[in-house]
């Protein structure tokens, strides 16, 4: 295997993407095969039910294109793309200014509360997405606390509306700022401080010698998130339809939502011709992306001397540094939990009031703790995470060196992995369904298809971070250990999987975390028995009281917040070992 | 994609799922099992229940509740009939007409008995179902009854509005559909959207209720409500934001969920309106049924007094007129609050449907 490659242009890394098999590395060509194999039929299914109409038994009927063409001439497409794109811009903005502030704080200064940032963005990461924008909603809506403050102060009843876009905006940017920190965090601890100390000997003053190395250098991992939040964001629906909907504000998603579902019978095929044409939109991205990681050799941080990171002495400055922490701990993570854990103590909420702290009952539990509920799936759902978790790190990590390292035909893996990402989830889960039906052996209706499917969903965000880590492994200390006699394999294994740990441990945690509270992909697929969580949650949501939702989303977060715990007090063990 | 499954692919995997118990999958003896469900031979009961025997195990698909429904009902039915393993899983009816679709296509039907509002027309427009007999039906009103034998239904909902104590003073509560319009209550309506009995019901209602003419000279001046499309969430969610004041009044939510929460203390009523409109929620057998006993034995203990008692308790509204509903519900029976009623069937909700979706479209979206 060849571990170096040479160094080669855009129309390089291109020419490599054409299928010139003979031409790809063996190692490339099975990994290719194996993401073909789990990739292709969902997307071959995507196109055809993009291009056909969908009969009322879910078959797929005659040729069409109105899909796409209702989808361009409808009114409700560009005036929708619009929103999408302040949405998603804007969201990924505050996330990642927010989140990169946080990391830098963190990692590079000597402020105090470093844990406090990091068990914070942990549990956050814990929380649903639909319940962190209920907590948000309860919090900034029209009878939420914040609201009613406002109004004893300025006597204005419901100053705020938060059905706006500036509310969708605040509430998806916030809710990726842990998982932006967490990327950041890693990218910063990993990044030699003898650059800055160059700059500094070169007569860079320590602000531009920080700006332009170490932000410089944070580049194309602050690009590859951007990127990821911009994606999902895009193809968001929690707070556009819980937050936007209700401000009469459409993006793409809630659009297509109101198309697909405006009868009983649901029809994929605008959804289809939707994700179709967002397939084209982040291929220019990734494209985009690849040109920028052809000079990937001027952001390898990593080189086989010891390193570590310059700390920043902030004096004085460092309590206000700590103050800003306390705030994004207190918005992030506190408030809305806060928030969650006093809604789950009442039989209905109607805003913060005195009233109601004389209603707190233990009720809500008690449903909880009921037969059944979700003892029955509390163990599918461990199982389902960790065995996505673990399946992905390892096998986006070895994709995202070859990629990185431009092994011909690699920049195939990255668009491979990158695809799922842009699958509608529901969509996803239809395509899955029917593939797992037909199959010859009894796959369909376990928790095995449910693994399958979510590791093929959550692909894309092992290879985003993956890939942010292994920009930073310079090659030279591959070089090295080639030479040294290593074979292909456990240069990968020895040198480059420890050199990239920190980074995919996250990802393991972050797969973890996200594959637990999907919904949309294993609703279709559980069969009885194989029930996970986040299906039981949502039905809640779908059926329950709000104040039950709470009450299941506290014990929720006190697993997951658990199951981090367990995990980081693992690997810092590892860690230290190491 | 393995689309074009063999017979040979689709036995194997029939077998496999099978439990122990049954562990033969010919494709002559399904079909024999079929005629089952049409019978109306003199030892019918016994042979249901033989059948049922040999069968082992039922599956059941259903868009009730699994804790206070689904749950109880397995439980209550595995004590009649302790030889019979009965499994649920819930979706919403669009999820479980999809899920079934792709069994059927793909000959691996798992689903055993399909329920939900909406499931008896969608199921047959997906060619799902397949007639069958029961003596049960007997005792439900006319109405609840399929003349083709498709389905047969399992329980009612009464639909209204819901409003918020608070922010709507006794005096100003609307009471009828023309008081919706009034200009104090303009941004200050939601209803749901993206699912049948939501606007599109609300709608149909309307037309059924005035006549096209009429109803849309009445959607034109409700348009300039600005009524807000509530799109993430059930029925019961909606009211759950009328409670914490986000939405003053909601349109076209099930009648009892505020009374639940009002009998909690919660600052939410329902205020039923002429007519009321009410659906029913429709049970089928899929076509080619692998315990096709086991099904037929689940769908009488549904419509039995006790299966419809285990509805009642679960804040459903029986189909059956020999078993109540909970007392704090009843005031939004129409026939007892004396209002009149709107019964659209699912023939009534499968025509319409798709044209007030269409009336959404133009006038509300």
């Amino acid at each position: 295997m060849t571990v170096r490659s040479e160094s080669r242009g855009t129309t390089g890394a291109l020419l490599a993407a054409l299928p010139k098999i003979p031409a790809i590395s063996p190692l490339v060509a099975v990994l290719i095969a194996i993401l073909l194999v789990l990739i292709v039929p969902p997307a071959i299914f995507l196109l055809r039910i993009s291009l056909h109409e969908t009969l009322p038994d879910g078959s797929l009927g005659p040729f069409t294109l109105r899909f796409y063409e209702s989808l361009f001439t409808g009114r409700f497409f560009l005036p929708s793309l619009y929103n999408t794109m302040i949405y998603s811009f804007g969201s990924a903005l505050i996330a990642i200014v927010i989140g990169t502030v946080q990391a830098l704080i963190v990692e590079r200064t000597n402020t105090p509360g470093r844990n406090l940032a990091i068990f914070g963005a942990i549990i956050s990461l814990g929380v649903p997405h639909i319940l962190y924008t209920v907590a948000w909603l309860l919090l900034l809506g029209r009878s939420g606390p914040l609201n009613d403050l406002i109004a004893l102060i300025t006597q204005q009843p419901q100053a705020i509306n938060v059905y706006s876009m500036w509310g969708m905006i605040l509430i998806e940017g916030i809710g990726f700022v842990p998982l932006t920190f967490l990327l950041m965090s890693a990218v910063f601890r990993s990044m030699d401080a003898s650059f800055e100390e160059a700059a500094i000997v070169a007569g860079a003053s320590p602000l531009r010698a920080f700006w332009e190395v170490t932000i410089g250098m944070g580049v194309p991992a602050i690009c590859a998130l951007a990127m990821l939040i911009f994606i999902r964001t895009f193809e968001s629906f929690e707070v556009p339809a819980l937050v936007g909907l209700a401000g009469n504000i459409n993006v793409l998603t809630t659009t297509i939502y109101q198309s697909a579902r405006r009868t009983g019978a649901t029809n994929y095929g605008e959804s289809g011709a939707y994700a179709i044409c967002l397939v084209l939109i982040v291929t220019v991205l990734l494209i985009w992306q690849n040109n920028l990681a052809r000079n990937a050799h001027r952001y390898q941080t990593i080189t086989g001397k010891g390193f570590r990171p310059r700390i920043v002495d902030l004096g004085g400055w460092r309590y206000v540094s700590a103050a800003l922490l306390l705030v994004l701990f207190l918005f992030v993570t506190v408030i809305p939990a806060a928030i969650l854990v006093f809604t789950s103590f009442l039989p209905f909420y109607e805003g913060v009031s005195l009233e109601s702290f004389g209603r707190m009952s233990l009720d809500n539990y008690s449903v909880l703790f009921g037969p059944g509920s979700f003892r029955d799936s509390i163990l599918n759902t461990l199982i389902l995470g960790a065995s996505t978790a673990t399946i992905v790190v390892p096998f986006t990590a070895l994709c995202a060196w070859l990629v990185v390292r431009q092994v011909k035909g690699a920049v195939l893996l990255d668009h491979l992995t990158m695809l799922p990402l842009v699958f509608p989830a529901i969509i996803l889960g239809v395509a899955f369904l029917n593939i797992f039906v037909n199959m010859p052996f009894p796959l369909y209706g376990t928790l095995l298809s449910v693994i399958i499917a979510s590791s093929v969903r959550y692909l894309s965000y092992g290879m985003r971070y993956a890939y942010a880590g292994a920009l930073q492994i310079q090659p030279d200390l591959e070089g090295q250990a080639s030479v040294s006699g290593a074979s292909g394999a456990s240069v990968f294994r020895r040198v480059v999987l420890p050199l990239m740990a920190p980074t995919l441990i996250n990802s393991w945690l972050l797969v973890f975390l996200l594959s637990v509270q999907a919904v949309s992909v294993p609703l279709l697929l559980v069969g009885p028995g194989s029930e996970v969580m986040a299906v039981t949650l949502f039905e809640l949501w779908q059926n329950g009281q709000v104040t039950e939702l709470a009450s299941m989303g506290v014990l929720w977060m006190l697993l997951m917040t658990a199951v981090s715990a367990v995990f980081h007090m693992l690997t810092r063990q590892h860690q230290i070992n190491a | 994609m393995h689309r074009g499954t063999s017979r040979r692919k689709a036995f194997t995997v029939c077998a496999v799922l099978m439990s122990a118990g049954a562990s033969t999958c010919a494709a002559v003896s399904v079909a024999a099992a079929q005629d089952i469900l049409t019978s109306r031979a003199a030892n019918r009961e016994q042979m249901i229940i033989e059948g049922a025997r040999k069968e082992g195990r039922v599956v059941l698909y259903s868009a009730a509740i699994v804790n206070q429904a689904q749950r109880p009902l397995a439980q209550a039915f595995m004590k009649k009939y302790p030889f019979v393993k009965m499994s649920f899983w819930r979706g919403d009816t669009e999820e479980i007409i999809a899920k079934v679709s792709a069994e059927m296509r793909a000959n691996n039907l798992v689903a055993d008995l399909i329920e939900g509002t909406g499931v008896g027309e969608l199921a047959i427009g997906a060619k799902l179902a397949q007639p069958y007999f029961t003596p049960m039906i007997e005792a439900l009103p006319e109405r609840y009854r399929d003349s083709r034998g498709h389905w047969t239904s399992t329980r009612i909902s009464y639909f209204s509005i819901a409003y918020n104590t608070r922010l709507v003073p006794p005096d100003q509560v609307p009471k009828t559909y023309d008081d919706l319009l009034d200009p104090r209550w303009r941004g200050k309506l939601a209803w749901r959207i993206g699912t049948s009995s939501g606007t599109p019901l609300f709608l149909t209602t309307i037309r059924l209720a005035r006549g096209e003419a009429k109803a849309t000279e009445y959607f034109r001046k409700l348009a300039t409500q600005k009524v807000i499309n509530f799109g993430a969430g059930s029925a019961r969610t909606l009211v759950d934001r009328v409670i914490a004041g986000e939405f003053p009044i909601a349109l076209n939510i099930f009648a009892h969920h505020p009374l639940i929460s009002r009998a909690k203390g919660a600052p939410v009523n329902s205020q039923l309106m002429d007519p009321v409109a009410s659906t029913a929620g429709t049970m089928i057998i899929p076509r080619g049924v692998r315990n096709p006993h086991a099904a037929l034995l689940l769908a009488e203990f549904i419509l039995s007094k006790e299966g419809q008692q285990i509805l009642a308790d679960a804040d459903y509204f029986p189909v059956r007129p020999d078993v109540p509903p909970k007392d704090v519900l009843a005031s939004v029976i129409p026939t007892r609050a004396g209002v009149p009623e709107l019964f659209i069937s699912s023939d009534q909700l499968n025509e319409y449907t798709e044209s007030s979706a269409k009336v959404f479209d133009d006038m509300f979206r």
